[in-house]
């Protein structure tokens, strides 16, 4: 479970961040939705520890991670995979060489339980005949598999997905949404989504918090998103995605 | 109106301070990160082996260009100003002094501060703004340990061959031009070299390769990770890396002859 209590983050004279909270419980997903540039990204960052709040706790299974030093975070990110909103593959390593990559770097694990487990995940991703392709020579849609790919290779409880539609057609986007609500169906997964589109919120989010100007204005069931009165929420809602 | 202005101007000075004052702090936790992660260099021994052989082989040839033009411009120059006085002979002693003290390890230092310093300025600020470095971060990859720690280890064990190299390439491009221009005894010309050169003249020169090497890599990969802004942040935190290490290198130069030299 991910817990943010009382969060604040300013970068220069900029207020972020306002006094938020937020949980993300394990096996659901999370969708928070806002405008660009709101601070939907830092919340994941914050998550991760990447990045650490000016005051409030981020609290990682019961364990406050606000404190604590790099080093000590490596463990505590494993739980997690994160997927950029740019995918942040290595471009110049293969589709195989990046899926393996962090399992070759942070786990004592034998070639061959990391052989076995790249072409696991590249038969989840659907890229069979890709594995010795740079991730340049690969379409959007298929990047962004590799990167979700590269994160479920740790066998993590709690996956956070940064904007995961963004920049995609529309088949491409499907194809991801469904992968996502897989993840949670078979795999007993949490998430959590950053996103603007309403439409991606609706089609797999269990709940949804809501950021706008720093602050949290709605956070609860996705069912119950139609009925705020909130004057942006109503015309996010009659605008499907948020262009600010 | 003179007061406001003032005022504003003093708000931007403090802030430039702070700002650099800041930067300076970062510097240091950075480099002291880096420092800290040597005994990981076993692990990433590939990693190092790779960037030797981007700093060190593959730098051979603008080493080479470099010290074989100051070495045969120095002894063009300086035998003619010898010979005004008579003292053709002394060309050997002064030409090695000048290429082994000094302009061997600054010239490989600063042909280093553009290649090397620039690859690593470009490629890590491209990692920075694509975000690889933050996802080495969030997969538990210590960043400085895997990308910075490498780069420094391969620099300090490569520029030692490469001063090396630069010192030999510029003797030796002196004493053709000695021969072939000034008309002298090559023999005559090496008496003056050998036989003079005492161990503080090579402590200085060979003592700069690991000064420049820290200098060139830490700065560079500094601005590297500092990167924001894009593509055109990624060309500003390059150019910085150079402009600084280059900058920094010729005062190091100085500092460590002066202290060498007043010190053996």
């Amino acid at each position: 479970m991910i817990e943010l209590r009382n969060v604040s983050l300013k970068y220069g004279d900029k207020e972020i961040l306002k006094n938020i909270s937020l949980t993300v419980r394990d096996n659901t997903i999370k969708a928070i939705l806002g405008p660009s540039g709101v601070g939907k990204s830092t919340i994941l960052k914050l998550m991760l520890g990447l990045i650490k709040p000016n005051s409030g706790q981020v609290i990682i299974d019961g364990t406050d991670i606000t404190p604590m030093k790099e080093a000590s975070l490596y463990s505590i990110r494993r739980k997690m995979g994160m997927v950029f909103q740019g995918n942040a593959l290595f471009d110049s390593l293969t589709i195989s060489q990046n899926l393996g990559f962090f399992l070759r770097e942070n786990m004592k694990l034998p070639e061959e339980e990391i052989e076995r487990r790249v072409s696991e995940q590249i038969q989840f991703a659907g890229l069979e005949g890709y594995e010795d392709q740079l991730p340049e020579s690969l379409s959007g849609g298929m990047r962004r598999r590799v990167a979700i790919g590269r994160a479920l290779i740790f066998k993590p409880h709690m996956i956070l997905f940064d904007e995961p539609t963004a920049g995609l057609d529309p088949v491409s986007s499907k194809k991801i949404l469904s992968l996502i609500s897989d993840l949670r169906n078979n795999n007993n997964l949490g998430a959590v989504i950053v996103t603007h589109i309403i439409d991606d919120v609706f089609n797999v989010a269990d709940c949804v918090a809501v950021l706008y100007q720093g602050e949290i204005i709605f956070d609860d069931v996705t069912e119950k998103l139609n009925q705020s009165q909130h004057p942006f929420i109503r015309s996010i809602l009659s605008d499907k995605i948020l262009e600010l | 109106m003179l007061l406001t202005i003032l005022r504003r101007q003093e708000k931007a000075v403090a802030l430039w301070l702070k700002d650099f004052i800041l930067t300076m702090q970062e510097f240091f936790l950075f480099s002291v990160r880096t420092f800290k992660a040597f005994p990981k260099a076993g692990r990433y021994w590939r990693d190092v082996l790779d960037q030797a052989s981007i700093c060190g082989t593959d730098s051979i040839p603008i080493v080479l260009v470099s010290a074989i033009s100051i070495g045969s411009l120095l002894a063009i120059e300086v035998g003619n100003l010898l010979e005004d006085f008579g003292a053709k002979t002394m060309l050997g002693r002064s030409t090695s002094l000048s290429v082994i003290r000094e302009l061997g390890p600054l010239l490989m230092g600063l042909m280093l501060s553009a290649r090397f310093g620039s690859r690593n300025g470009a490629e890590l600020g491209a990692m920075q703004i694509s975000e690889q470095i933050d996802a080495l971060r969030a997969f538990g990859t210590d960043p400085v340990a895997k990308l910075v720690m490498p780069r420094l280890v391969a620099a300090l064990i490569m520029f030692l061959p490469l001063t090396a190299l630069s010192d030999f390439a510029g003797l030796h491009s002196a004493a053709y031009m000695a021969e072939h221009y000034h008309r002298l005894d090559p023999g005559i010309f090496w008496n003056a070299v050998y036989p003079r050169l005492a161990p503080k003249d090579f402590v200085v020169g060979f003592l700069k390769a690991p000064v420049f090497a820290i200098i060139i890599t830490l700065v560079s990969s500094f601005n590297g990770f500092s990167a924001r802004g894009g593509t055109a942040g990624v060309g500003r935190s390059t150019i910085k890396g150079i402009v600084v290490s280059s900058g920094l290198v010729l005062v190091a130069n100085f500092y460590v002859s002066k202290i060498v030299l007043e010190n053996m």
